[in-house]
């Protein structure tokens, strides 16, 4: 138990520093002020209690009053939550179960992943404005230049993969392989059919023969 | 627990009349009043939080309730079930000493909660409020510091609503020889200096080292609580019984 207490204060404690940075937050808490959010992955099963106020946002694992509203969500929707249009199709495909008022969700999904934090004046307060400035500026091109090199390398991997060592297919392999596949069902389904109609001609055919002999006997 | 003459209770390990205990416990606070939250995360290592945010997920409180938070000293509880219950409910902060109720208000009200909570100065064995007035009343790390504690606990059952809950945070005794050779070390050692050394008051905190061991264990206050009426009477061990959390309902 006191363990699931130290993630909950340790999720609090980061949400409400992150939302002292955030000069929106205020306004979107004011919007939510009052109302309980019960929020749960759905690979854990393990509910979390999120009540909005004027001040802060408090996070409980145990609350035995009615939630405003029940949100349950897998794991790789959590970052499409904020998206207007992804909702219904986040809902259809089952990866988002809402029990309650849909908006409460968008505005809470708003409240915890769309902050809007200006580093760079945050940090300028502690260590001047050119140093501030430099850093950011440095933070963002190393940012900018692992992106790409993580591209590329990724890229030149799968290229060892499926060119030099042929451990691999590459995609168009894949695709004339499956293409190849397809024909060759297709043809023994064709197989298949005409087999059939030429046995059931047969056993049409000696049935007849067997009628008429049997007729002869008699 | 040891027997003490009539007309005399423990203060600490010391002997005292009983009408002096109130004036001693509220010397120590008076004097530790302005730095009481420092000190409890310093002394405690933090690990206070937890144990009081345990004691939230066991409150069972909602919107629109009324909670007692008596010897709520600076507030900690207060803040956090005044914005559980919102506007609609009510959280009343009491406590028996009026520097360590006002350090809570001033710090309430610099958080920004204000509203639902009132602030009254109340002796926890003549609670004055009427009879099955709150859904919840919580006592964190104050009833060790009462006079007469049976008296104090019938008082909690008498204004607690039935179906409501009465949750005694309190020092313990811990349930692991080693852990408690530790804490005893800790407690009679280290404390006091450090309480020197922060606070610049050795003596509170050689009194609080000294209260906890005279503080009933999990079992005894378990039967107190009964004998005063609570029922489905439970207790949670934490960090090793240290602390321990006793819930008791009214039905």
């Amino acid at each position: 138990m006191p363990l699931t207490n130290l993630l909950c204060g340790l999720l609090e404690t980061g949400v409400n520093q992150l939302h002292q940075l955030d000069s929106s937050a205020v306004i979107k808490r004011k919007q939510l002020n009052g109302t309980i959010i019960s929020a749960s992955l759905k690979e854990l099963n393990f509910p979390l209690y999120f009540v909005i106020s004027d001040q802060q946002v408090d996070v409980l694992n145990k609350f035995e009053g009615q939630a405003d509203c029940n949100i349950r969500v897998s794991f790789n929707a959590l970052n499409k939550l904020q998206d207007n249009h992804q909702l219904t199709h986040l809902i259809k495909t089952g990866q988002l179960e809402v029990d309650g008022d849909i908006q409460l969700v968008q505005q809470f999904a708003k409240l915890l992943t769309d902050m809007d934090i200006d580093w760079e004046e945050h940090l300028s307060h502690k260590v001047g404005d050119v140093i501030a400035h430099k850093l950011c500026y440095h933070a963002k091109k190393i940012h900018q230049g692992s992106l790409a090199q993580f591209n590329k390398v990724e890229k030149q991997t799968a290229l060892y993969v499926t060119e030099e060592i042929k451990l691999a297919p590459s995609g168009l392999e894949v695709a004339y392989f499956c293409e190849q596949v397809k024909t060759l069902e297709t043809q023994a389904d064709k197989l298949l059919l005409s087999l059939n109609n030429k046995l059931e001609q047969l056993a049409v055919k000696s049935n007849k023969r067997l009628g008429a002999n049997s007729l002869a006997g008699k | 627990m040891q027997e003490t003459p009539d007309n005399k209770t423990h203060f600490g390990f010391k002997t005292v009349e009983e009408d002096k205990k109130v004036e001693l416990v509220a010397d120590v606070f008076h004097s530790v009043a302005a730095k009481y939250d420092i000190m409890n995360d310093v002394l405690s290592m933090g690990i206070h939080r937890i144990w009081k945010r345990f004691t939230v997920d066991c409150s069972g409180v909602r919107q629109g309730q009324k909670v007692l938070d008596l010897a709520g000293g600076t507030g900690d509880l207060t803040a956090k079930f005044s914005r559980i219950v919102g506007a609609k409910g009510q959280v009343v902060l009491a406590d028996i000493n009026d520097s360590m109720l006002k350090v809570g208000r001033t710090k309430l009200r610099d958080m920004g909660i204000e509203g639902n909570v009132s602030y009254v100065q109340a002796n926890a064995e003549e609670l004055p409020f009427p009879d099955n007035h709150f859904d919840l009343i919580t006592i964190a790390f104050g009833l060790r510091n009462v006079t007469d504690k049976d008296k104090a606990l019938a008082s909690m059952y008498r204004v607690l609503k039935p179906g409501g809950r009465l949750l005694v945070l309190e020092f313990s005794k811990p349930v692991y020889t080693p852990v408690e050779k530790f804490y005893d070390f800790y407690s009679f050692n280290i404390l006091p200096k450090l309480g020197k050394l922060i606070a610049n008051d050795s003596e509170s905190y050689q009194y609080l080292a000294e209260s906890i061991r005279m503080h009933p264990d999990q079992d005894t206050l378990k039967e107190m609580m009964n004998n005063v009426g609570f029922e489905g009477t439970e207790y949670f061990n934490l960090s090793a019984g240290i602390v321990a959390l006793h819930r008791g309902y009214k039905y």
